[in-house]
């Protein structure tokens, strides 16, 4: 569903990430981790096609982004690390506007924001302009947005940050339900708990190589060691 | 004290950062600056000095009047700093998320006032300095001036001259912004728009350099004994009559009359210095804190304006990308009161421009003044598209913010976005271009040939300008830059705007002579072959389609660029 072959990013001299392949199997809750400035977001935005890889492949759902880049945003939905909006657009012109962008029928978009506003509980203020918004309603409008179009792969960065902990417990039933379904997330993130309650598989990468891949099953889970595994691989 | 100098080393640091930095982007920014930059400065000293040497030596409008045509220009120069300092001062000194950052540390509010007036000045007047700096250079050549003429009218008198425009500006916002809170910002740009207007018309309707001319030419070459009826008492008072005349005193060799009006001009500068600092400390705080609170009360009060058509729940009209695009340009446009504020001040400029020249009796019997004529109105035109182009087209990249995730995340091809962006924009420039093209050449000689020939080249003046705008604007993209005023008055707008210059100063040198061969023709013979007209319009569809190509080609490739 998700694969990186021997992704390279770099930026002049410096390389950002380095021959990192990954595969994630459809239904899969990927965690990625790792300290700052290891590469996770550089990651994301090759495999979302914000970043162009130096060398190496991102396939989303079997599309090479890169090359069927159309093909594989049709499959995907994205959480960017910082939720930016237009401020002057309600968060329902928001749902519209990526609505249309995926070509989503109007009535269908209607449907599927009544069904979100519910889900997210934005009814106060999805009709306000973004710009009189907080961090966790604007993190909740762009996920909101990630999901509009029933997308098979999640791919989201830092989803939690700026949430109060009833917006963080829907967000993350709604991730959990959404694997239930089939969906792949994609999820970075530094919150190790979140990490060991959520995710089926880890990986940590540092300097751009990964260097840490383990599979969480019901025989072997993480059982609150993943922080003390983590530090160690990192220092 | 330290405070302050900690902050400017700051800017310093990070503004000669981003000049030696060897990012390819940037080494290739600032080279392109470099010659762009110094090629305009060149054709201005050039120009400067040409047409000094023109009217003093061939048209022999004597130095009083050529002074006071300096004056004029002087005041549209005046005004210009002025009004460009306060319309950049507000997102400068009250909406600049770094004055929220240095409010909250111990800095004195009036220091923070004095760090984004520098800024300000030194944003807005970059590339206005260049120009009279050239111009100055161009002039004082004519006259042989001596390195220190240069040196002191640079330092002492076009600077504080400049300041005052500054000063003046951030002193009207403070009180403004107070009134502001009382009456709705809408209505007092509204005011500020109609004011400034009001000041050009009443100016040049004092002035008027056509009675100007008439009255000194009645009595040339004794034009002296009318020198003190000629000037407008209130003009005595006014900075661009103190410059001029100090040039004029200066090149006269006469320093005991030239100085006065230099001291005249500290004297305000440091009066007005004290005053704004005496405001800045008394109110820049409480503007600030008004017009935070202003901002929050709008949002309140706010009654949506509805238009169903444009409804993003409504019925597509288009294909459901370019629907929701369109839809979602057309209104983060009018929720954006510093974009329609601009495009209806422009569209004013444009009309006056318009009825300005239907009043002008243009019809003239000499050939070569005829197509001069015809010309000089072309390339008013071509500059007044320029501008349309570059403080609407060229952000229009950079105005995809930081959203830009969201559309790049989604399934539309970027080349589409970008010839969806140059469709838009080249039907909007090319209305204006044409429109005035059209109503420019009716009024200045109602002639087929001519209609149809400043239509034609308008059509590729637009293409091309939007084209060059839409590029070089996806080329240096600011996607962090949330104010389309700063971004259209960047380092980038500045070299495009220089380079649309020149590509019309190129238009009109290839229409020079067989315009000049019509109307020589049309005037003798009584009628033309429209043979003179096809090779120029041929030229130019060369030169516009290159433009358009290279632009598009650099453009294009830019949008796609990492983000």
């Amino acid at each position: 569903m998700i694969e990186l072959r021997s992704v390279v990013k770099k930026f002049g001299s410096f390389t950002a990430v380095d021959g990192l392949s990954l595969t994630i199997p459809r239904g899969q809750f990927f965690g990625f981790l790792g300290p700052n400035g290891a590469g996770k977001t550089t990651t994301i935005k090759m495999l979302t096609g914000l970043y162009e890889p130096t060398a190496g492949a991102c396939l989303i759902n079997g599309h090479d982004v890169r090359r069927r880049p159309l093909e594989a945003k049709r499959s995907f939905g994205y959480v960017p690390d910082q939720p930016y909006l237009y401020e002057k657009l309600s968060g329902r012109e928001f749902l519209y506007f990526v609505g249309g962008l995926f070509e989503i029928p109007t009535a269908t978009i209607r449907e599927r924001i009544e069904e979100l506003v519910e889900r997210f509980e934005l009814q106060r203020f999805i009709d306000k302009r973004a710009e009189e918004y907080s961090q966790g309603m604007r993190q909740r409008i762009v996920l909101s947005s990630a999901l509009l179009h029933d997308p098979l792969v999640l791919i989201i960065d830092e989803p939690l940050v700026g949430l109060d902990p009833r917006s963080a417990r829907l967000v993350k039933d709604t991730l959990k339900q959404k694997t239930r379904e089939g969906t792949t997330v994609f999820m970075s993130t530094h919150l190790l708990e979140i990490v060991e309650e959520l995710c089926d598989r880890i990986a940590i990468i540092k300097d751009g190589r990964l260097i840490h891949d383990e599979t969480q099953t019901a025989a072997r889970t993480f059982n609150g060691q993943l922080e003390a595994i983590f530090l160690e691989l990192t220092k | 004290m330290r405070a302050l100098l900690l902050v400017f080393n700051v800017k310093a640091t990070t503004f000669l950062a981003s000049l030696s930095s060897l990012r390819g982007q940037n080494v290739f920014k600032n080279l392109s600056s470099v010659i762009i930059f110094g090629g305009v400065a060149l054709g201005v000293f050039l120009l400067a000095r040409g047409v000094t040497a023109y009217l003093i030596q061939e048209a022999h409008i004597g130095q009083f009047l050529y002074h006071r045509f300096l004056s004029m220009l002087l005041y549209v120069f005046f005004v210009t700093v002025n009004l460009g300092n306060m319309i950049v001062c507000y997102a400068t000194l009250y909406r600049s998320e770094e004055v929220t950052f240095l409010m909250g540390l111990p800095i004195a509010h009036e220091k923070i006032f004095l760090i984004k007036f520098v800024d300000n000045f030194f944003y807005s007047s970059g590339t206005l300095t260049l120009l009279g700096l050239s111009w100055l250079l161009g002039y004082g050549s004519f006259y042989y001036m001596p390195w220190y003429f240069y040196f002191f009218t640079i330092f002492a008198v076009l600077l504080p001259f400049m300041l005052i425009a500054g000063f003046v500006a951030v002193m009207v916002l403070m009180v403004l912004i107070k009134i502001a809170v009382e009456i709705g910002i809408r209505w007092l740009l509204a005011i500020i728009v109609g004011t400034y207007l009001t000041a050009i018309y009443a100016y040049f309707k004092v002035t008027n350099p056509v009675q100007l001319v008439e009255e000194v030419m009645k009595h040339y070459p004794n034009v002296n004994q009318y020198f003190g009826y000629l000037d407008a008492p209130f003009a005595r008072y006014l900075p661009n009559h103190w410059v001029s005349e100090f040039l004029y005193w200066s090149v006269h060799g006469d320093a005991a009359r030239a100085l006065p009006h230099f001291f005249t001009l500290v004297i305000t500068l440091a009066a007005l210095a004290v005053v704004a600092a005496f405001m800045a400390r008394r109110y820049y705080y409480r503007s600030w804190i008004a017009s935070s609170d202003a901002r929050a009360l709008v949002r309140e009060r706010r009654s949506p304006l509805r238009l169903r058509l444009l409804e993003f729940g409504e019925r597509r009209m288009l294909r459901p990308k370019i629907d929701a695009l369109v839809k979602r340009d057309i209104w983060l446009f009018l929720r954006e009161p510093s974009q329609w504020l601009h495009l209806i001040l422009m569209l004013l400029l444009l009309m006056i421009f318009v009825i300005s020249l239907g009043q002008m009796e243009l019809k003239l019997a000499q050939p070569l003044l005829q197509s001069v004529a015809f010309l000089v109105v072309f390339l008013f035109n071509g500059f007044l598209v320029a501008s349309v182009s570059l403080r609407f087209v060229f952000p229009a990249v950079s105005l995809e913010g930081d959203t830009f995730w969201a559309v790049r995340a989604a399934p539309l091809s970027l080349r589409r976005l970008y010839w969806y962006k140059f469709w838009i924009a080249f039907l909007l420039v090319s209305a204006v271009g044409e429109a005035l093209a059209v109503a420019a050449t009716v009024l200045l000689r109602n002639d087929p040939v001519l209609v149809a020939l400043a239509v034609v080249c308008t059509g590729f003046v637009s293409l091309a300008l939007t084209s060059m705008n839409l590029g070089a604007g996806s080329y240096f993209a600011a996607y962090r830059e949330k104010n389309p005023i700063r971004v259209a008055s960047s380092q980038g707008a500045s070299m495009t705007f220089l380079l649309a210059l020149v590509y019309l100063a190129t238009v009109v040198a290839v229409l020079v002579l067989p315009l000049t061969t019509y109307f020589r023709n049309l005037i003798i013979h009584g009628v033309a072959s429209t043979s003179w007209v096809y090779l120029p319009v041929a030229v130019i569809a060369v030169i516009s389609t290159g433009l358009f190509l290279m632009a598009s080609r650099v453009g294009l490739a830019a949008i796609q660029r990492d983000f």
